[in-house]
């Protein structure tokens, strides 16, 4: 590119040059010397502007001779016939390689700005970009791309992430990503030119912003990092809490209700005996489901949760829901309500069916003895949604915003761990848990699922 | 004479309460800590049933024990597990286990369970004589293949019906879904879980379940498959 260029731009000058030198020689007689010195000035001037000092002082120097052999006569020899225009010559030589040094310089300057300039928008580019970036992969990316766009490397990479190898010559150089004492790797470009000692410059800038980059990206993980902890340990310090009370009121019951059963059961009536395992049994099913809950929160918080995502039915989910709660009341409590179209949904089972539960337990606590829950399901926006409506009384601003906090304790101060779960679950299906008010009164909690995509294969065997 | 019931469990409290429970409801019970007892346990008497837990602490686990049991014996094996072992369960019932009961469990549900489980295995080869399944509201006519709905005629497609039928002519057990949809679709369906689900669903609809009042027929066993309700 560049070479096609100046080879165009000399041609062009070379012609110039000659066609100035014809056009005197013609109009020899007509104009005078100081005419023509003043035409070949502003000749070595323009050859100065494009091509610099060498080539200027040269210009100069043939400028001289050709107005000597042409111009000045006697015509065709170096000799000159007029002392007088000796002198103009030889002033004419001293002012156009000094013109010519001037203008060469000038021009210096200016490809020396331009240059700067370019080299500051590149890093301009560069910074702004690597300030944007999240990622190392993100800033090698770019680093390497910028060598190839901007520098024409013939290949970049990234050592010790890259598969290929280039071996070395003159035109390989490496450069470590480096902030302080700490290399995050190497760059390794290929170019297909010596670079020049400005380009070299500049490469190292590259770099170095590049290294920077590295350096803010991981500073910032590393704040992520230390607030995830400090959760954790918010969390834990919760948890502790709730192991110290809620944990130790059912099992000191059932250690009592043992005891007593031991140490008293011969002297007690039949209805006592009875009374006393009735109470280990349902205790113990209370605790069983602090635990379950208790590890359910703290496999959610360090996102352990294996999910089965099968193709199962939100339907198939609300009636073990629902029989559950009839277990539990033996009264009718919920009424379900599904379009005969529901689709399938991907999802872990056992997973939705505790966060329903959770959810029923919740509405149950708040439900008029003389209403009943609804579970109804449906399709919105592509999401298969399934509604917990409860008609109870409507809950506050400042409640709704606490209500899915990890051991919030309501009104009745229970210990806030199903709604979270419930919530965390949802979410790690990559769904979400929504509170609505219900019309005249209550909570409805609303649970979103994706539909996949494998839904129209369902309709089809719905037929056979 | 008693039933013998062998308990496998590696946890010494859980098979003293086994133990006495189940001697309780008049079984003669032996217990077994490990899987290599359990097995030789099992050569050297005729037990009527085994109850086996998964998770065994040391190899040959619960699983491996079922299987070898399997080579020679036909006796009924209860598995015990802990929830989130889907694909152990079905792995269980693969391996020829009889059913499996989730812990933390009740007495009276082990005792239902065996009950059910025994009752099969001596009545299992007479099934086909009966006529008529009768539980709660739902009569089931096998010879004029006939689905009775709290006296009225429902309308069941022929694959309902032989999904219905599969599970109603073994209430309690477990029927896994690619066993359902061996028999009732072919083995080329065998991992079509979801038609089963589906068809469930329709039929569930046509029998007026109402779980929120119990009345159900067809259970849910999550991750593993179907069954139908025991007429106790």
């Amino acid at each position: 590119m560049f070479a096609i260029e100046s080879m165009r731009r000399s041609l062009i000058s070379v012609s110039l040059f000659i066609a100035v030198t014809l056009l005197s020689w013609l109009l020899r007689e007509t104009l005078t010397l100081e005419n023509f010195m003043t035409v070949y000035i502003l000749v070595v001037l323009i050859f100065a502007i494009n091509s610099g000092t060498k080539v200027a002082i040269a210009v100069a120097f043939i400028s001289f001779l050709c107005v000597n052999f042409f111009l000045v006569r006697p015509y065709y020899t170096f000799l000159v016939a007029d002392p007088r225009e000796i002198v103009d010559l030889a002033v004419f030589l001293v002012i156009a390689v000094l013109a010519g040094r001037l203008a060469a310089r000038e021009r210096e300057q200016t490809y020396i700005a331009r240059q700067r300039a370019y080299e500051q928008e590149i890093l301009y580019r560069l910074t702004r970009t690597f300030n944007q970036l999240t990622t190392n992969d993100e800033v090698f990316k770019a680093l390497t791309q910028t060598l190839q766009t901007d520098f024409a490397a013939r290949q970049a990479y990234i050592l010790p992430y890259a598969t290929d190898t280039i071996s070395p010559d003159q035109t390989v150089h490496y450069l470590l990503l480096q902030v302080g004492e700490k290399i995050y790797a190497t760059l390794c470009a290929a170019f297909n030119d010596k670079l020049s000692p400005q380009q070299e410059r500049l490469i190292h800038t590259c770099t170095s912003q590049a290294a920077m980059a590295l350096h803010r990206i991981e500073l910032t993980e590393r704040v992520r990092q230390s607030r995830q902890f400090e959760e954790a340990d918010r969390l834990k310090t919760a948890i502790l809490h709730a192991v110290s009370h809620d944990l130790r009121t059912p099992i000191t019951i059932i250690r009592t209700s043992a005891n007593n059963l031991r140490n008293l059961g011969e002297g007690m009536p039949a209805t006592d005996r009875q009374e006393l395992a009735t109470t280990i049994e349902t205790e113990a099913a209370h605790l069983d489901k602090l635990v379950g809950n208790l590890l359910d929160m703290s496999r959610l918080q360090a996102g352990a949760f294996q999910i089965n995502n099968d193709l199962n039915s939100l339907e198939e989910v609300a009636g073990d829901a629902a029989a559950r709660v009839w277990q539990l009341t033996k009264h009718e409590r919920i009424k379900i309500i599904f379009p005969d179209d529901m689709p399938l949904v991907r999802f872990d089972y056992g997973l939705i069916l505790q966060a329903l539960s959770n959810l029923l337990d919740n509405a149950l606590r708040y439900e008029p003895p003389d209403r009943l829950i609804e579970i109804r399901g449906g399709v919105r926006n592509k999401q298969a949604q399934i509604r917990v409506v409860n008609h109870g009384k409507a809950i506050s601003a400042e409640e709704r915003q606490h209500i899915m906090e990890p051991f919030y304790r309501g009104r009745e101060g229970h210990i806030g761990l199903g709604l979270p779960i419930a919530k965390g679950i949802v979410e790690a299906h990559h769904g979400y848990l929504e509170i609505e008010d219900t019309p005249n009164g209550g909570v409805t909690f609303v649970i979103g699922l994706p539909i996949g995509e494998d839904e129209n294969e369902l309709e089809n065997s719905r037929s056979g | 004479m008693n039933l013998k019931i062998l308990v496998v469990d590696d946890e010494p409290q859980i098979r003293k309460q086994l133990s006495i429970g189940l001697s309780g409801y008049g079984y003669e019970v032996m217990t077994a800590s490990n899987g290599d007892e359990a097995l030789t346990s099992a050569a050297q008497h005729e037990f009527d049933m085994i109850i086996l837990d998964i998770s065994l602490g040391s190899p040959p686990d619960g699983l491996q024990v079922c299987r070898r049991l399997r080579e020679w014996s036909k006796t009924p094996i209860i598995m015990l597990s802990v929830r989130s072992e889907e694909k152990t369960k079905v792995a269980a019932l693969n391996a020829g286990a009889d059913d499996y009961l989730t812990k933390p469990f009740g007495m009276e549900e082990l005792q239902a369970r065996i009950r059910a489980v025994l009752r099969r295995v001596v009545s299992e080869p007479a099934a086909d004589t009966k006529s008529e399944i009768h539980v709660g509201d739902l009569t089931i006519n096998l010879v004029n293949r006939l689905v009775i709905v709290e006296g009225e005629e429902v309308h069941l497609t022929p694959k309902e019906y032989e999904l219905l039928r599969l599970l109603a002519t073994h209430p309690g057990k477990v029927m896994t879904h690619s066993a359902i949809l061996n028999t009732v679709w072919g083995a080329e369906y065998s991992e079509m879980d979801h038609y089963v689900r589906v068809f469930v669903n329709q039929i569930r609809k046509k029998l007026h379940e109402n779980p929120a009042r119990n009345v159900r027929y067809i259970l849910n066993e999550p991750g593993v498959g179907y069954r139908f309700v025991s007429e106790e």
